[in-house]
Order: structure tokens, then C-alpha cells, then sequence
């Protein structure tokens, strides 16, 4: 950092009328206005491109722990709209400082600069600029989270199933092309899963991403805690020590559970990290799992005995069972019965019951529902992909040959065909907060209120 | 892409003809003419030698791995294509580079951490220093290298192929200082990884390990291959004579297609499978003997290694690598490793430290 560089006040060009900024809203393109000199000397470090010369930001989106996103519209005829990702700079007191990128922001721009797929995000270009880092992606005007809200608002309706094949066959397909370049997204969950207006699939957000081929260190020991709670694959919450793309895969299986009941499948709470950073067992949300899917056995999964957390399964509680009336038999049988019975899955029940329950109509009784349509091999892709052992989960290949795809009606590069509503577009406020004095780390989100209800990823950078 | 050299950036925007870089770091120096006059600088190959050795140091200091220093060596150069070396001070360059290299490679070090031991490493050229300066000089690197980072190294290259060649453990590690050395060229920004990867591979093969230059390998990385090209003319000699072979392989498979009226197919590889495969199988069997006879007697070893040095032909003429590019990069590494004696580490640490200092690049 240049000397010579004077700190800089708060007011932006924009302070002839020093009184009128004293408001609490600013108008969002003041989030992109130089909040310092600009840097002289020989070494300093002098953007070619401003970003505001390239876009016109026509509002914010969403925020998050890395920075906030906006939507903005190109000033040079680019066609499309684009949201902007400014990573927050870090700041250390009243003048913010290069402090050094996050690893996170490298690992995104780097990955991002590299991948070139239909169904993941497409980084148009990155700017730096004035200590911040600006991402500029496509814009997509929906995301999986959004959808899902939507069709829970009253009356509660299904996804169509033709919408939740196509969805499923995308997302699928850019976590193949993802896994077969080495790449683990390691936090997908259905905010992060972006779809256009064309009904394109994108999967977003590879802050968390990371190459796998040949680490220096262990996956595990650079980011201890990986993955949103509600989406964490069971060995990572057994804390095992080598995990693989199949990480992923469970994720994409929660996410086809709650496109289907429109909830996450297994709604856990996180155990917060103790004072002295070690890695508590997520014992509630392994609990979630159990009651639906059993107990996990070494039969099931034969690393399991290998796994950190072993011990701790014997203290949850079986799956609550319904109806199997016991006979009189001794001892021993009713505890082989018992046994037996915790490991029993219950998934199968859990996804007729889903697919069923949810009715078409305006109420209960008004047909058979639209999602039965999905039938057995529905249920057979979703057990394959929240299969326990991660050597027997379904890859993203083998997914996509699994016959869900190819029984029925053939599946749509476009998600949204044949619907006759249009799901409701973003929510993009004109008001923002200023981001040079009050980005408090927290999840906000335009016109979800609800998403500050879902976990937030908790990374420890290595 | 992550894992596929071909559709890489890498491959897209950071290879060069050498008429490209020649064509880059002119234009570099036409930007201001004066201060080249003013500064003149060692040749190039004596000033990369130079940073190679400071990024080792640097690295070794903090423990950062063989992977993540290199991958801070190609940083470097990407960066030197598009910036003049005299308007940067090149510790703090180096410094940053190997900062964003360690993130990337899975390895960070605390920007604190690196910049003190920058510091104490380097006390009179980063006099100013402290941390926002190389947070500062990241925002150039990334910039400069449009967020490109992700780099491919021959060395992964080198691991796939140890197998398929039988070489043994000598054989492997010459081969991997070669690799090292190679950071010192212009090649990184030349020639894809893979081909790097064979020709160390061939020059491994070709240019025995000497017992007296293993144990001079200490001082610098060049040390080891440096001294077994210069006492193995007869090995570089045979380089020449497999590539050579190499090629007129692949041109006599060429004509006969040609000739054959086979029009379009790209030349060398036609339906040689079968045949590529007997001599792989032929090639493990002897590479093993051959190793054992390796560490006995050196001397006894011509026979064998020449055998293995012709399997290596022949496998080449049946693959589609470029053997041209190979050739090109034998003889960067030969001249290279010649040009090596020449090095004067004073004088060069010298004119660095002239612009730095009169410059004021220091503060």
C-alpha cells in the first residue's frame, strides 16, 4: 500500500451534498464507488477496468460472509444481465488494507476461470479493483430455493415431475463434468443450484470448491468442516478422513428429496465448534439421518468401523418403528429383531408417502398426485444417491444412465417446458446498506425471508 | 480445465511460440527504452536462474512445498511477459508469487509469516515492506494473469509415466531434477507439460547419475543434471540419435499412409496398439534387471541403457507427442546446463539491486 495514499473519508463523489448522505440508504451504485485514492507509485496497483465504466448495478441481490452480490446490467452492449459478486475487502479498523485474498475468493476465481460447462455458472470476468474483488457472472433469475418456496406458498403445490427430472438431469450433469475435472464443489444445497430463465441448470457458488487430484495435504486437513449441515454426507459426519466426489452426490440426493416434499430431508440442528476449535460431533443431524435411512452397519458399509466417530453411533437412537408387533420369543431373538430392525430403512416408505401425499388440486381428494408419475425408479435413483457407503453412492455418471431418465417422458434441456406459469422473478432491492461500514457477516437475501433460517456453511480457513 | 491439459488455460493463453515471447518482452522493453539502458540486466537465463534460486530459498525457509514453488517459478514468468522487470522490485514479486501459489497448491502460509521471513531473507531489498505491500502486489499477479492460476506441472506427468518405462528410482530422481531445472528456462511457458515431463525422461535415460554430482546437488538444483550433461557428451549424443530415430519413424509411417492413400489420419499413430504393447511389457521386464546391474557397476551398464533409450524411440514414434517439441526441448536443456557454467551469482544479484535500489523500488 502506497504512503502517499490519503486516507480516504467516507463520503464518495457524491459529497457536495454532505447532508443528503447522511441517510441511512444509499443508493446501490455507491456500493461500487471508490472508497479510496487510487494507488500511485510505481508498485501500486491500478485497475485498467472500473467496473462501474463496464456495468450499470441495478440492484442487490443477496449477502453473505464473503461479500454481497448484485445485479447489474452492462454499459458496452453486453448482451444479458449479470450479477456481480464483491467479495468484501477485509478490514482492519477505519481504512480498509490489502490484507491478502481469502483462499476461498482464490480457489473461486481461479476454478471459475478455468470451468466452461452448460450446467455451471459462467464467470464472465473479474475485476479488481480499489482492494475489492468483483466476479462477474451470467445472471440467473432463479435458484432452487426459490422454487421450492414457491411452491410452498399456499396452496402448497408439487414441482411438476417433468420440471423435476429435467432439474435432476442437469444438476447431474454439471456435477459429472465438475467430478470428471477433479473438481468437488463440497456445498451444494438448493440456493446454490442457479436456473435460468430458460430453465438451464447452473450450479453456483464454488467458493468451497476445490481441485481433488493428488493434494499436498489431506482433504481433511486443510477446511475441517465442509458442506451446509442439512446437506453433509454421512462419512463427513463421521469425520472419516478421505472423501471423494460421492460427498457431492449425498447432497444431490437431499436435493432431489426436497424438490419431491418441498423440505429438507433431514432438517438437522449443527452443534456449534467448542472454545477450543475442535470438531464436535453433529450428532443431531446424524439422527435425522438414522430415522429415515436406519442405522448404518458394517454389512452396508464396511469402512465404517474406520471412521472417527464410530463409537458414536451406538449411543442414537434407532429409527421410531411403526407397527411389527413382536411375538414372545426369548431374549436373544427379540435383541437380533431389534438390531435388525434399526438398520432397517425407511426411505422407501418415506418417498411413497411424499409422492403420493402431495396433491395436484386445490385440496386433498382432487386425483391421484402428479408426482406418482415418478414411480419406483424415482425412488431407486434417490437410495442409490443417499446410499451410506460412499464407494456403493451412485456417481454423477452413473446417475445419468440410471433408467429414472430414460422411462417416461424423455427429459427437457429445459426445465420449465410445458409450464403454463411463470415462476416469480428475483428479488432485487434499490437499497443497500453501505458496504463500507456496515457488512456484518449474515446471510440476506432479497424477499426470502426464510433463508436466514437455513444453516450457513462454517469454514475454517486452513 | 482442472484436470485436462487440453482445454487448460494454460494451454489456451499461457503457451508461446518462442517469436510470441521474444515478441512480448520487446515490446516490455519498448515501453521505456531509457531505464533498459540505464539498468541493463544479465541475460535472461542468468536472471531466472537467479529468481529460481530466490524462490527456493524463500520456500525452504517456510517449508512450502516442491509443488506450490514451482507453481510460484510459472507465476513469475507469466507475470514478467506482461510487466517490465525494472518497474517492479522483483523480491516482492517473488515474494507474492510464492504467497498465491501456497493458496492455490492447498498449502497457505500466513501473509505475516511470509512477509517477515521475506523480510529477514531479503533485509535491504524490502526495507518497507510489510503485508498490505505483497496484498497489494497479489491484486498486480492476478490481475496480470487474468485469474489463470491454476497451473499444470510436468512433474504429474513424470509419475504417470514411471511405470510405463520401468524406471527405476536413480532414473526417477535425475528425471525429477531435470523438471526442477527446467524452471530456469523459457520452456514453462513453451512447451506443454507432458512433453517437459519425456524429455526429462529421455535425459534421465541418457545421462547416467554420477556419484560426485548427487553429491554437489546440494549447492544448487542445477547442480546434479548440470554436471552429468558436462560429463556426457556421449549421453546427449544419444538423445539425439533416439529423437532422431523418433522421427524418422514417424515419417516413414507417414509416407507409407500417404502412400497407401489413408488420407487425413494425423501421422504416427495408425493401428499400432498390439505392437506398442509388446514393447512395453518387453521394456519392464529388462528395465528391472537393468536397474539392479545400474547400482552395481556403472560401467557395465551402455548396453542395457541403450536398449531401454530405444524402447523409449520406439514408444515415442507410436504416441502422437510432438517429437519436434521434444527436440526443442532437449537442446533448450542442453544449452541451458552450458549456459549454467557461465552463472555469476554476485553480478547478477548486482544489476538487480542497481534499479532497485536507484529506483527507490526498495522503499
Amino acid at each position: 500500500m502506497s504512503l502517499t495514499n490519503p486516507p480516504s473519508t467516507a463520503t464518495g463523489p457524491g459529497s457536495v451534498s454532505a447532508a443528503r448522505t447522511q441517510t441511512l440508504k444509499r443508493s446501490v451504485q455507491a456500493a461500487f464507488e471508490d472508497p479510496t485514492g487510487r494507488g500511485t507509485g510505481s508498485m501500486g496497483y491500478q485497475s485498467k477496468v472500473r467496473v462501474t465504466d463496464r456495468y450499470k448495478v441495478i440492484g442487490f441481490i443477496s449477502s453473505g460472509t464473503y461479500g454481497r452480490v448484485y445485479k447489474a446490467l452492462g454499459r458496452h452492449g453486453q448482451p444479458g444481465e449479470f450479477a456481480i459478486k464483491k467479495f468484501k475487502p477485509d478490514k482492519e479498523g477505519e481504512q480498509a488494507s490489502y490484507t491478502g485474498i481469502s483462499q476461498s475468493a482464490v480457489r473461486e476465481m481461479a476454478l471459475c476461470s478455468e470451468l466452461n460447462h452448460g450446467n455451471v455458472i459462467r464467470l464472465v470476468e473479474i475485476i479488481l479493483e480499489d482492494k475489492c474483488i468483483f466476479m462477474v457472472f451470467e445472471y440467473a433469475e432463479h435458484d432452487l430455493l426459490q422454487i421450492i418456496h414457491h411452491h410452498t406458498q399456499q396452496p402448497r403445490h408439487p414441482i411438476p415431475p417433468s420440471t423435476i427430472k429435467s432439474i435432476m438431469f442437469q444438476l447431474l450433469n454439471g456435477c459429472q463434468y465438475l467430478h470428471t475435472n477433479w473438481v468437488l464443489h463440497r456445498d451444494l444445497k438448493p440456493a446454490n443450484i442457479m436456473v435460468t430463465s430458460g430453465g438451464e441448470v447452473k450450479i453456483g457458488d464454488l467458493g468451497l470448491a476445490r481441485l481433488s487430484y493428488k493434494p499436498l495435504h489431506s482433504l481433511y486437513g486443510g477446511d475441517k468442516v465442509v458442506v451446509t449441515i442439512w446437506y453433509r454426507a454421512p462419512e463427513l459426519l463421521l469425520g472419516s478422513r478421505h472423501y471423494t466426489p460421492a460427498i457431492d452426490m449425498w447432497a444431490v440426493g437431499c436435493i432431489f428429496a426436497e424438490l419431491l416434499s418441498l423440505r429438507p430431508i433431514f432438517k438437522g440442528e449443527e452443534a456449534k465448534m467448542d472454545s477450543k476449535k475442535t470438531v464436535p460431533f453433529q450428532r443431531n443431524q446424524m439422527q435425522k439421518i438414522v430415522d429415515i435411512m436406519g442405522l448404518p452397519t458394517k454389512e452396508r458399509w464396511p469402512l465404517l468401523t474406520s471412521t472417527t466417530e464410530y463409537s458414536q453411533l451406538s449411543t442414537l437412537q434407532p429409527p421410531i418403528h411403526h407397527g411389527g408387533h413382536h411375538h414372545g420369543h426369548h431374549y436373544q431373538s427379540q435383541r437380533q429383531a431389534a438390531a435388525a430392525n434399526a438398520a432397517v430403512s425407511h426411505l422407501e416408505k418415506w418417498y411413497y408417502n411424499t409422492i403420493n401425499q402431495q396433491t395436484g388440486g386445490s385440496g386433498p381428494g382432487s386425483g391421484t398426485s402428479p408426482l406418482a408419475s415418478l414411480g419406483a425408479e424415482g425412488y431407486k435413483l434417490l437410495a442409490g444417491l443417499l446410499e451410506y457407503d460412499p464407494e456403493r453412492r451412485l456417481t454423477a455418471a452413473a446417475a445419468l444412465q440410471h433408467p429414472f431418465f430414460s422411462t417416461g417422458d424423455p427429459v427437457s434441456a429445459n426445465c420449465f417446458e410445458g409450464l403454463k406459469t411463470e415462476y416469480p422473478h428475483r428479488r432485487v432491492s434499490q437499497d443497500d446498506n453501505d458496504i463500507r461500514t456496515s457488512s456484518l457477516p449474515g446471510t440476506k437475501r432479497s424477499g426470502l425471508p426464510d433463508d436466514s433460517l437455513r444453516p450457513g456453511k462454517r469454514v475454517k480457513e486452513g | 480445465m482442472a484436470a485436462n491439459y487440453w482445454e487448460s488455460t494454460q494451454r489456451k493463453h499461457w503457451q508461446f511460440t518462442k517469436h510470441d515471447l521474444a515478441a512480448l518482452r520487446q515490446r516490455l522493453d519498448d515501453e521505456d527504452p531509457g531505464l533498459v539502458q540505464m539498468f541493463p540486466l544479465p541475460q535472461l537465463r542468468h536472471l531466472n536462474i537467479y529468481f529460481n534460486q530466490q524462490i527456493n530459498r524463500l520456500g525452504k525457509r517456510l517449508g512450502v512445498r516442491q509443488q506450490a514453488m514451482a507453481t510460484a517459478q510459472v507465476y513469475l514468468k507469466r507475470f514478467y511477459t506482461r510487466t517490465a522487470i525494472r518497474q517492479t522490485n522483483p523480491y516482492l514479486v517473488i515474494a507474492t508469487a510464492l504467497y498465491l501459489a501456497c493458496k492455490m497448491e492447498e498449502c497457505p502460509q500466513h501473509i505475516r509469516m511470509l512477509t517477515q521471513e521475506a523480510r529477514s531473507l531479503w533485509p535491504s531489498d524490502l526495507l518497507g515492506h510489510d503485508p498490505a505491500r505483497v496484498g497489494e502486489c497479489e491484486f498486480s499477479l492476478i490481475s496480470e494473469m487474468h485469474s489463470q492460476l491454476i497451473v499444470h506441472q510436468p512433474y504429474r506427468s513424470l509419475l504417470g509415466v514411471q511405470d510405463e518405462f520401468g524406471l527405476t528410482q536413480d532414473e526417477m530422481s535425475l528425471a525429477w531434477t531435470v523438471i526442477n531445472d527446467h524452471y530456469m528456462t523459457d520452456l514453462p511457458l513453451l512447451h506443454p507439460p507432458h512433453v517437459v515431463a519425456l524429455t526429462a525422461v529421455l535425459l534421465a535415460l541418457v545421462l547416467r547419475p554420477s556419484a560426485n554430482a548427487t553429491a554437489a546437488g546440494g549447492g544448487g538444483s542445477a547442480g546434479a543434471a548440470a554436471a552429468a550433461a558436462a560429463a556426457n557428451a556421449g549421453g546427449v549424443a544419444m538423445a539425439a540419435t533416439a529423437l532422431a530415430q523418433a522421427q524418422a519413424q514417424v515419417q516413414a509411417r507417414a509416407a507409407a499412409i500417404a502412400a497407401a492413400g489413408g488420407g487425413g489420419g494425423a501421422p504416427g499413430f495408425g493401428s499400432q496398439g498390439s505392437q506398442q504393447q509388446a514393447g512395453f511389457s518387453q521394456g519392464n521386464s529388462q528395465g528391472n534387471s537393468q536397474g539392479d546391474g545400474l547400482a552395481a557397476e556403472p560401467k557395465k551398464v551402455t548396453d542395457p541403457r541403450l536398449a531401454k533409450v530405444q524402447r523409449f524411440a520406439a514408444w515415442l514414434a507410436d504416441s502422437n507427442i510432438d517429437v519436434e517439441a521434444m527436440v526443442d526441448c532437449t537442446q533448450e536443456l542442453i544449452s541451458f546446463y552450458e549456459c549454467h557454467e557461465q552463472y555469476n551469482d554476485k553480478h547478477t544479484k548486482e544489476q538487480i539491486n542497481r534499479f532497485v535500489k536507484a529506483r527507490n523500488l526498495d522503499k
